[in-house]
């Protein structure tokens, strides 16, 4: 514990710019995560089988892997096709494992708007797609905000696997700094505390999300869906 | 009277084994208000719903204002304009105040302008009495408040017909009588209107006919006064005096 402060003070200026590197990497791969999750959530919620067929197994093969498998695999891959840094084939690899969790987030949340909601949509003439953009998804979003909380916290802690891309964020420094210090255990001590704080500040800020959507007012509650010709 | 609002013939409507609607012909005229009653499970808000085409019928026709719909083929987002729909569980959005409820629609389906929707609006929310709350959300409103922002939410896209599927069912006791009320100046103006309830004395006053389902059939239709006092069919006599 001795050597902490020292090199908490020594490694400052990198440790703050690997925090930059893994807020960017988190913010980039979970904004990618969410479009990816929205469009796989409606593939799963299609009536046309093949559609749900493809969710389902993208589904399946990200829950059923380790992530570092994925990204070792997907990094290899995406850069043997196109020519990109590892931040962004880190982040596309990132995004599509969390995908697949934000994927089911957001599909148990459109399922869990009363279906009343939906017909009361299309008796008035509204589309099923206009529906679902104004009236579902608004209350869906909302819903989801608890576990997608979750999910960003499980997303910001997962960005530290990149380091094996060579991407200098949080574990990365850490990774490089003990070589030279031969102190791993304060040096890793000193990424877990920056972890620890992103993370606590994190959900705080969720927290007072929720607190200020649950102020606005709430949904329905059946469990029930409905898809109108 | 003016000309046929809704024909119906031969209409059927299965969930799988079971078959709800077995064989229905109904005719309403322009601004005719007709009260559908029977036992639970008798059809009568599967009729409601295959009149809107939230449920699709397996077999028959049905005509809207003189025109054969197809929903095969038909736009039926256009066709549900013309047919207003009032739900037992109001189904107003909670994250709309009252007056985005009723704009919500003409705004994104006949793409009137915010100011002109909102106009509307605004006479509508006057018209059921709620001037006051087009800044509410529905959690902030009554059962009875609800479901009278539900009757402006449907008015606001004109339709030719409203469909009302048990409105007070849901209601406190107290609050029945300003959503009958609301209901029954719509008669006055002129609305054509078909209405699934268990509120007699709304269907003695108000409506001119009054039929009785049971076991997806129609089999009773007359002016509600017949039906009330002299019913010819004996499950009518039945039916009417287990909810008088």
């Amino acid at each position: 514990m001795i050597g902490m402060w020292e090199i908490l003070q020594e490694h400052f200026v990198p440790f703050l710019n690997a925090t930059g590197m893994t807020l960017r990497l988190t913010a980039v791969s979970l904004l990618l995560a969410m479009v990816l999750g929205l469009v796989v959530a409606f593939l799963k919620l299609s009536p046309i089988r093949a559609l749900n067929w493809v969710a389902h197994v993208y589904i399946a093969v990200i829950r059923g892997t380790p992530l570092i498998v994925q990204l070792m695999f997907l990094y290899f891959g995406i850069t043997n096709i196109v020519v990109l840094s590892s931040f962004w084939a880190g982040s596309l690899a990132l995004a599509i494992h969390s995908g697949a969790y934000v994927a089911e987030i957001f599909r148990g949340a459109i399922q869990s708007i009363d279906k009343g909601q939906m017909e009361a949509a299309r008796s008035l003439g509204v589309s099923h797609w206009k529906a679902m953009r104004l009236v579902i998804l608004p209350q869906a979003f909302r819903r989801a905000v608890p576990p997608l909380g979750n999910q960003f916290i499980i997303g910001l802690k997962d960005s530290s696997l990149v380091a094996y891309l060579g991407v200098a964020e949080l574990y990365g420094t850490a990774l490089s700094a003990q070589a030279e210090n031969f102190q791993p255990f304060e040096t890793y001590m000193v990424a877990g505390l920056y972890y620890l704080v992103l993370v606590l500040i994190f959900t705080v800020v969720v927290q007072r999300l929720e607190a200020r959507l649950d102020k606005a007012n709430s949904g329905g509650k059946r469990d029930s869906r409905t898809r109108i010709a | 009277m003016g000309g046929s609002v809704i024909h119906v013939r031969g209409l059927h409507k299965h969930y799988g084994a079971l078959h709800v609607l077995k064989g229905i012909d109904l005719d309403i005229e322009q601004s005719e208000v007709v009260v559908l009653i029977g036992p639970s499970g008798s059809g009568k808000s599967t009729l409601l719903r295959c009149l809107n085409f939230l449920e699709i019928a397996q077999e028959g026709t049905i005509e809207l204002l003189g025109k054969s719909v197809d929903p095969r083929r038909d736009d039926l987002d256009k066709v549900r304009e013309h047919v207003g729909m009032v739900f037992q569980h109001f189904n107003l959005f909670p994250h709309m105040t009252a007056l985005e409820n009723i704009t919500m629609a003409p705004i994104s389906v006949k793409n009137q302008s915010k100011e002109e929707a909102r106009h509307a609006a605004r006479d509508l929310l006057q018209r059921v009495g709620l001037a006051d709350k087009e800044d509410s959300y529905p959690s902030q409103l009554s059962g009875g408040q609800q479901q009278r922002v539900a009757i402006a939410r449907a008015l606001a896209m004109n339709p030719d017909v409203m469909l009302f599927d048990e409105v007070t069912s849901a209601l406190d006791p107290e609050l029945v009588g300003e959503v009958l009320q609301v209901m029954q100046d719509l008669a006055k103006s002129g609305m054509t209107m078909i209405v699934v309830t268990h509120e007699m004395g709304f269907a003695r006053e108000v409506a001119d006919r009054a039929i009785m389902m049971d076991d997806g059939l129609i089999i009773e239709d007359a002016t509600p006064e017949t039906l009330f006092t002299a019913p010819s069919h004996e499950r009518t006599q039945r039916f009417l005096s287990q909810v008088l």
